[in-house]
């Protein structure tokens, strides 16, 4: 099952890309550098989706303290911050050409660089306590932390004057994308929903069988 | 503006790295945990391991 979710995402990886590259046109204002977006944008939505599914294990995981829920959790978080990060390291890349710099430190570009920096720690926290239990338990009250930040993430651009611009899409009213462009957009980001998928799937078993082995 | 290929590059590239390292590590640690299921020891259920018991003791 896990196998055929990896396959579905090499196709549809193939197919984002070919929408990004083949048929969503060359934008007027940016030029080709613009197709940067069909892998920013859609990583960071990823992130947060991942995000979300770690804050609702994590809760689940201190609910009921089953060790399935915690699995969940830390591989949600890992693979969320492994796509944050892309989306930071693109998005730099990015500025260069269109904003004339790899980093500023404006609302919305501090407040990712604090819940990635959150994360990491995260994971530190996962790897610096050894009792099972209690890692897991610290870990679920930090990732529910964290995940509460998305929000201010999100409205940054909105509640703060930004270099960065406002979001096209996740906003109430349509879409003010052309229609090649938005499909474009919205292929790529099946594509990295099902890569994330998989990573999570193959994460959390991977935890799994760890926890056996240890046991 | 110019296109700034080499710029997209750059960012699809190291998408391709990260993804494709995280994928690797992932197969790298399910090879391990397979090697350590195969040579899991048969003496860890075998009765002889947990039988002090039973071993001549010293005068």
């Amino acid at each position: 099952m896990v196998r055929v979710l990896g396959w579905f995402a090499v196709v549809a990886v193939v197919a984002g890309l070919a929408m990004g590259f083949g048929v969503a046109p060359r934008e007027a204002t940016q030029g080709n550098v613009q197709r940067i977006m069909y892998l920013h944008v859609p990583a960071v939505w990823v992130a947060y989706l991942a995000f979300i599914v770690g804050f609702v294990a994590s809760i689940a995981y201190l609910a009921r303290r089953r060790n399935g829920a915690d699995h969940l959790a830390h591989a949600a978080c890992e693979v969320g911050t492994l796509f944050l990060g892309v989306n930071i390291a693109t998005g730099a890349i990015w500025g260069k050409p269109t904003w004339g710099t790899w980093w500023t430190w404006d609302a919305r570009l501090t407040s990712v660089a604090v819940v990635f920096v959150m994360f990491l720690a995260y994971l530190l926290l996962r790897q610096a306590v050894e009792d099972p239990e209690r890692s897991a338990r610290y870990a679920a009250v930090l990732g529910i932390v964290a995940a509460l930040n998305i929000p201010l993430v999100h409205f940054s651009v909105y509640w703060w004057r930004t270099l960065h611009q406002p979001p096209s899409l996740l906003k109430p009213g349509s879409s003010s994308m052309p229609g090649s462009i938005l499909t474009a957009l919205l292929v790529n980001f099946a594509a990295l929903a099902l890569l994330g998928a998989y990573f999570v799937a193959r994460r959390t078993r991977v935890l799994a069988d760890e926890a056996e082995a240890i046991a | 503006m110019p296109d700034h290929w080499g710029f997209v590059a750059a960012a699809y590239g190291l998408a391709l790295v990260v993804f494709g390292g995280y994928w690797r590590w992932l197969g790298q640690k399910e090879r391990e945990l397979a090697a350590l299921k195969r040579s899991d020891p048969p003496s860890r259920t075998s009765p002889l391991r947990s039988e002090p018991a039973s071993r001549p003791t010293r005068p």
